[in-house]
This record gives structure tokens, sequence and C-alpha cells, in this order.
């Protein structure tokens, strides 16, 4: 099974969550579930820390972030913070492909048993577990978003998406359609005037 | 002045500039200033364990938002150099970074990371002030936070000592 057989099995399932991913997941994710309210980092593991200050700006929106083993692993520290400041509104998900795909396929270090779960539990998430197939994945994200605390899923996939069509939105328009979008859903102003004139 | 009459000029010049979300990681010369962030039921603190995830932390909460700052001392800036260049600079997303500057002028221990600061910033495209007076404190936070957000971009303001309160 890859990444995208467990992205859909819970694509119609995240209602008007907003959504971190970067890398291949992104183009998948916007495959599956497209418009605004997904942003898609160029930083190689900032996604969770980027996730995090969504949850905490916007803590009774649903957010989510899809991370990869690579990513995951070069923002350990970033674990601890998370766990710390507890949003219960965030939903984060690991693919582990043992391996940094985007970057040539060369291992990564869960190859050699770095747990992703027992790192985030030794981080201090409460909520924590490792699914086998995209059925389970979905069970589990359910029982995740009901439980508004913060959930960690992960699962091993294997390397390789289908053909899908790339993302023709570059990260400034990525950022001003999601800075739109959570205006419009949240009914409230973040950018402001552009126009010059006294505040 | 002691510092954490300091630390109040400070925070409260980063209330009347708008912040209300700041990212820290503890020097020891600004770990008033930091007390003080964490007690003030205005500023949303967070804690970090390394400077660039705060740099992802503040981009995500600016993006909700929330005017934000990243203290931290200067060699936690050279730490977060991947963050803002390909996140707040690709992205045009404003931090205001709050930097101590260790191996300033009468500093010791620190001149290497000291020397390299402002090179650093000017190479990112990042506009830098040194900030020396407590009276300049207001109006640079504030002119600041006001160039951050009109260019969408960080902009370094650099703790000295004096301005801290500390030797």
């Amino acid at each position: 099974m890859q990444r995208y057989d467990y992205l859909k099995a819970i694509a119609g399932d995240v209602g008007d969550a907003l959504v971190v991913s970067a890398g291949w997941a992104a183009r998948e994710w916007q495959a599956l579930r497209s418009g605004d309210g997904n942003f898609r980092p160029r930083t190689l593991g900032l996604a969770s820390s980027i996730a995090l200050g969504i949850a905490l700006g916007l803590p009774r929106r649903k957010v989510i972030v899809i991370d990869g083993d690579g990513a995951f692993l070069m923002n350990l520290c970033g674990l601890p913070t998370i766990a710390w400041q507890n949003p219960p509104n965030l939903i984060h998900l690991l693919f582990d492909n043992q391996c940094y795909e985007a970057s040539g396929a060369t291992e990564t270090a869960t190859v050699m048993g770095a747990d992703a779960v027992a790192l985030v539990k030794g981080a201090g998430y409460k909520h924590a577990c490792w699914v086998k197939s995209p059925k389970g994945f979905r069970e589990e994200f359910l029982k995740a978003w009901k439980r508004n605390k913060i959930s960690f899923i992960a699962a091993r996939v294997e390397q390789g998406q289908p053909v899908l069509p790339p993302i023709r939105v570059d990260e400034l328009e990525n950022k001003y359609r999601f800075i739109r979008h959570i205006e419009a859903t949240e009914k409230k102003g973040i950018l402001g005037p552009s126009d010059h004139r006294r505040r | 002045m002691d510092s954490k009459k300091a630390a109040q000029i400070i925070v409260q010049g980063l209330k009347k500039a708008g912040l209300n979300f700041v990212a820290t990681l503890p020097d020891l010369k600004i770990v008033e200033l930091i007390r003080a962030v964490d007690k003030d039921p205005d500023i949303k603190h967070v804690p970090l364990c390394r400077e660039e995830e705060g740099v992802g932390i503040c981009a995500g909460a600016s993006l909700t938002g929330k005017k934000t700052a990243l203290l931290m001392q200067n060699g936690g800036l050279l730490n977060s150099c991947n963050g803002l260049t390909t996140t707040c600079l690709q992205f045009q997303i404003p931090i205001l970074l709050l930097v101590y500057y260790a191996g300033d002028l009468g500093d010791r221990g620190f001149t290497t990371v000291g020397s390299v600061t402002e090179p650093v910033l000017e190479g990112l495209g990042i506009r830098t002030y040194v900030l020396r007076r407590t009276e300049e404190v207001e109006e640079t936070l504030r002119g600041a936070q006001i160039l951050a957000e009109d260019s969408k971009k960080p902009v370094a303001v650099l703790l000295t000592k004096s301005v801290l309160g500390v030797k």
C-alpha cells in the first residue's frame, strides 16, 4: 500500500480541516481534497511546527499535518514543543516509507528501527499508534477526530504514488488563498488594507 | 536599570506594536524578558526546544492573523536560517526577530557568533536594527513591526545588554 491509498481512505472525513503537507504528499492530498484549505510548506521538517502555529492561532478549527519520515526525523525537537502546547485540535499523521523519497530515495533512520510512535510518546503525546491498513487508518482517524486531543497516527507505506496532475499554485498564491480561505470560513480579517491609508 | 524593569519596558513595547504571540528559547541575558512574556496575559508564549521550529510556529500563527515574534540568542538565529529562507522569505510571511546580540561590544566568549550575525542577516536580506537605548525601545519595536508587515518579511531587532539591563 502507498501513502495515497491511506490518504484516500480519509479524504471524505476531514470536513473543513486545514491541512498542512509538504513534498509529494501535498500533490496527493490536493488531488484528493481540492480547495484552498491546504497549505504546502517548502522547508523539510517544518510542516508539523507550522501546523502547531495554525492550531494555536485557531483553537476551534481542526488542523491536520501530513508528515513523512524524513521530515519527521529532521524536526524531532519540535515534538516536545507540540506535546507541551497540547493543542486539542491537531491531528498528526505520519507516513513512513523509510526513505527520503523526493530526494532520491536513500534510506532514513527508520529503516534501522527508529520508531515514530515511540518517539512521539517519549516526547509527551498521549495518543499515538501504528496502523496496518487504510481501513485501520480510517478507524483511528475517526477516533482521533472525536477524541479532540492531540493524536498521532503512523503507517508504514511503500514508495511511489499514482500519476497526478501537478499543482499550478506557487508559494505566494498558496499563502494568499489559504489566508483568504481562513478569513472567509472563520469570518475574520487577517490581511490588512493595502492602500496605505491610515488604518 | 535592572533587567526586570527593562523586560517590562520591552514587553510593553511589543504590546504597543501589536504583538500577541511570542516563541522563545532562553539565553541568560533574556531570561527576565522571557519571564515577562510568559506572565503577560495578552501574549501567547510558546517555549521552544530549537529555534528553527519557532520560525514554523510563528509562520503558522501569522497565517491565522497572530502578530508574532521569535525571541532568541543570535546562535539561534543561525539555527533558523533555512526556515527563515524557505518559509518566511519564500512565502512572504512577516515575523519580528528579537535577537539577543551575544558577542556585541564588551561581551566575552561569543565573538564568533557576534561577528557573523549582521552579515548573515544582510545576506538573508533581513532588515536589522540594533537597539541600544531604552528610550528607543517603543519606537523601534513599533517601527520594526510595521516594516515586517508592510514588507511581508522578517525584520530583526538586535537586543543589546544595555537595553536588557544586564551586565
